[in-house]
């Protein structure tokens, strides 16, 4: 459960940004959650709703969350493939080698705010 | 994503701003804030001459015991700190006190791994232990837990991932976080291999898969087993 202390971390990110920006409320956040950076994305969402209500500025706040693919890629033959959800391949479907890895986005990158 | 303006608005909407309602691009990693305390961390270990290992593992893998075995071979040769990281109790700081090694404990309240904050907190506490300023080799005990800590840089210069033979040879495949991001990996416990359904060739396989620098070491602190060799890593890290 550390995605509670990260939206703890944003929560201080969304305050400095709203004193930046002289608003008063937080509309909408809008986070990337790369599929290998051990975040779990519910567990984000319920940080959120949890920790939100509890601040005039991040009451009304609503968030998006946008899930990058889990992508592989294949050591033998360079071919890349995502996969839905949790899912991780048992083999290439290029070249049916074994020797699969995973590829990709491992970050939590707060993208965009909308406040007032 | 709009193709219009580039904005990850989901939602029908204008695209310039209404009203007094803003909308600002920020592209920041919530991780910043950590990797940022984490390269002070790293200069601050630089500057003391302090070789520091984050060690990461399941609870029970055996890290503790691979201490209190370390120090007890090594002790006399390089000078060890550790700082512990449990959710609770003092019970493993103990432990290190009692073999004549200064050692801290955090306890971060229910939290699930170490940040680089804590550990920083951590060193300054470790300086006022007696023997705490003249540490060359400084053990990071991370709070068991293969998934969470892999996602925190404590500024370490090694990570290792501890995995005992009793929880199974398919961990590197299920837990690839800890197994990409660590340069040593630890398979520990070895004796019972005898009793348990655990391959060391998946184990070693699928961790090489992931990261293929994968250094691997197998040990065991109740037959030797292998123990040289990690005695022999943390000699050439503090030697270089």
């Amino acid at each position: 459960m550390h995605e509670f202390s990260l939206v703890q971390g944003l929560m201080g990110q969304l305050e400095t940004l709203a004193a930046e920006n002289g608003a008063e409320r937080i509309l909408l956040v809008t986070m990337e959650i790369g599929p290998f950076s051990g975040v779990v994305v519910d567990s984000f969402r319920f940080g959120f709703e949890a920790l939100a209500p509890l601040t005039p500025l991040t009451r009304n706040a609503r968030l998006i969350v946008l899930q990058l693919p889990q992508r592989y890629g294949c050591r033998d033959c360079d071919n890349e493939q995502d996969m839905d959800g949790d899912a991780r391949p048992e083999d290439c479907p290029c070249c049916g080698s074994r020797e699969i890895f995973p590829l990709g986005a491992d970050d939590v990158v707060l993208r965009q705010v909308e406040m007032e | 994503m709009c193709d219009a303006c580039g904005c990850v608005h989901e939602d029908n909407h204008e695209h310039q701003e209404s009203g007094t309602r803003k909308r600002v691009d920020v592209h920041e990693s919530l991780f910043e804030a950590n990797r940022a305390k984490a390269r002070e961390n790293r200069k601050h270990f630089d500057g003391r001459g302090l070789v520091v290992i984050n060690m990461i593992s399941s609870p029970g893998s055996g890290k503790t015991t691979l201490l209190e075995k370390t120090i007890d071979t090594l002790g006399n040769e390089i000078r060890i700190g550790v700082i512990e990281g449990d959710i609770e109790t003092e019970r493993d700081a103990e432990r290190i006190r009692a073999k004549g090694v200064p050692a801290v404990q955090l306890t971060p309240g229910g939290a699930c791994h170490l940040d680089a904050a804590q550990v920083h907190r951590g060193l300054h506490l470790l300086e006022q232990e007696r023997g705490g300023e003249d540490i060359r080799l400084l053990f990071i005990e991370n709070v068991g837990n293969l998934v969470c800590p892999a996602a925190f840089d404590l500024g370490e210069h090694q990570r290792m991932v501890a995995l005992s033979v009793p929880e199974g040879s398919d961990k590197p495949a299920k837990y690839p976080k800890a197994f990409g991001t660590s340069q040593l990996f630890l398979i520990s416990k070895t004796d019972l291999l005898p009793y348990f359904d655990f391959s060391l060739e998946e184990a070693r396989r699928e961790a090489l898969l992931i990261n293929p620098d994968l250094e691997t070491i197998e040990c065991s602190t109740v037959s030797g087993e292998g123990f040289d060799q990690w005695l022999d890593w943390l000699r050439r890290l503090c030697a270089a």
